[in-house]
């Protein structure tokens, strides 16, 4: 992490500097004769958010996310998470169970200059995500607006196979902190692409995108520890 | 995610109440106010005591297929009773499922209340008129 802030730091200095003084700076990189060379392989993770989440959310009952990518040119990775959630929604009148698992496929742009041999990252990235999972509507209790003849909470207990997909711009950050082990953490804006509704009810919550609100959008955030398997260094 | 707009249920009602309107008997156009009204359902504590009313809104039971109404005017009491299957329709996930009222029965004994009508309805699923008129 210090390495990082101090790359950081020393990238705000140099930056500034090559901007004040452009032409002779840049032609002078360019005769550079050394190289820095950074490591190509296929880095493989987990998100550790989730786990921690199903333990102190108690609606979450549990999930797992196993992160990958593939460094293919300087700045391009293609990357994929696979997962699986399993979330309770405790509504006001309604009470339901999501579980299933999920995909996002695509790729990340490191949008960071590394200083000297450093492989750190700030990352664009995009993902097209689809999940295939059930939802259960456990209970319900008609929403009545009076207290004159109470409502009887109802047990339907019914199950639908369902599915989703739907597209993520994403923001963050991987720093290498000890060699080849990567810490990083990214936010994600979702936009969702089509959901298949329960019948008679609706989808509230699908894995890998999380709620499922009316506007179709939503939020992610994942925490992640990965390890880089170097084929190559470019 | 606090700001979504399903976050608060702004229908209200959900669930419809039964509209009734009083009219004058004589003069059926004519919207008349009851005085000195009481009305509970049977068993239950007062809705309203002692009002002046030309309209009431009241609750179905939905946990039943039968509500009995008394209204009481100057002592007088009419009993009504509304007679109906339930159905439950998803509405969002704020305001959860409502209660549509279906292949309703309006009887009355009229002892204040001279007539009513409809005496059916095929469903109640909204509040936007009244449900049922009263002469008197």
């Amino acid at each position: 992490m210090y390495k990082f802030i101090i790359s950081l730091f020393l990238f705000f200095v140099f930056g500034s500097g090559f901007a004040q003084e452009t032409e002779i700076e840049k032609s002078e990189l360019e005769q550079d004769s050394i190289v820095y060379k950074t490591a190509y392989g296929l880095r493989l993770g987990a998100d550790i958010s989730k786990p921690i989440k199903s333990t102190i959310d108690g609606f979450y009952n549990s999930g797992f996310e196993i992160i990958g990518d593939y460094r293919i040119s300087k700045r391009f990775y293609v990357a994929a998470e696979l997962g699986y959630e399993d979330e309770t929604n405790q509504e006001d009148y309604t009470n339901s169970r999501a579980k299933g698992s999920y995909a996002r496929l695509g790729f990340n742009y490191n949008a960071y200059d590394n200083w000297l041999d450093m492989n750190n990252e700030i990352f664009v990235g995009y993902r097209y995500g689809f999940s295939l999972f059930e939802q259960t509507l456990n209970s319900y209790t008609p929403n009545i607006g009076n207290e004159y003849f109470p409502a009887n909470t109802i047990t339907p207990n019914t199950t639908a196979d369902l599915s989703a997909h739907w597209s993520e711009l994403m923001v963050g950050a991987k720093v290498e902190t000890f060699s080849n082990l990567f810490v990083g953490f990214s936010f994600s804006y979702k936009i969702l692409m089509g959901v298949k509704e329960q019948e008679g009810f609706k989808t509230l919550y699908s894995p890998g995108f999380n709620r499922i609100f009316d506007s179709g959008t939503g939020f992610g955030f994942n925490y992640t520890i990965s390890y880089l398997i170097p084929f190559s260094k470019k | 995610m606090s700001c979504e707009k399903d976050d608060f249920c702004t229908q209200n009602p959900v669930t419809p109440n039964l509209i009734l309107r009083f009219y004058d008997d004589s003069n059926r156009e004519s919207v008349k106010v009851v005085d000195n009204l009481y009305v509970w359902a049977e068993g239950k504590d007062s809705l309203f005591i002692n009002s002046s009313l030309d309209s009431l809104f009241i609750p179905l039971n939905s946990a039943a297929t039968e509500t009995v109404y008394n209204f009481s005017k100057n002592n007088v009491v009419n009993q009504f009773t509304i007679q109906y299957t339930t159905e439950n329709e998803y509405v969002s996930r704020s305001c959860g499922f409502k209660v549509i009222f279906n292949d309703v029965n309006f009887a009355s004994d009229n002892t204040w209340i001279t007539d009513f009508e409809p005496n059916t309805l095929t469903t109640i699923e909204n509040q936007t008129e009244a449900h049922v008129q009263i002469y008197h």
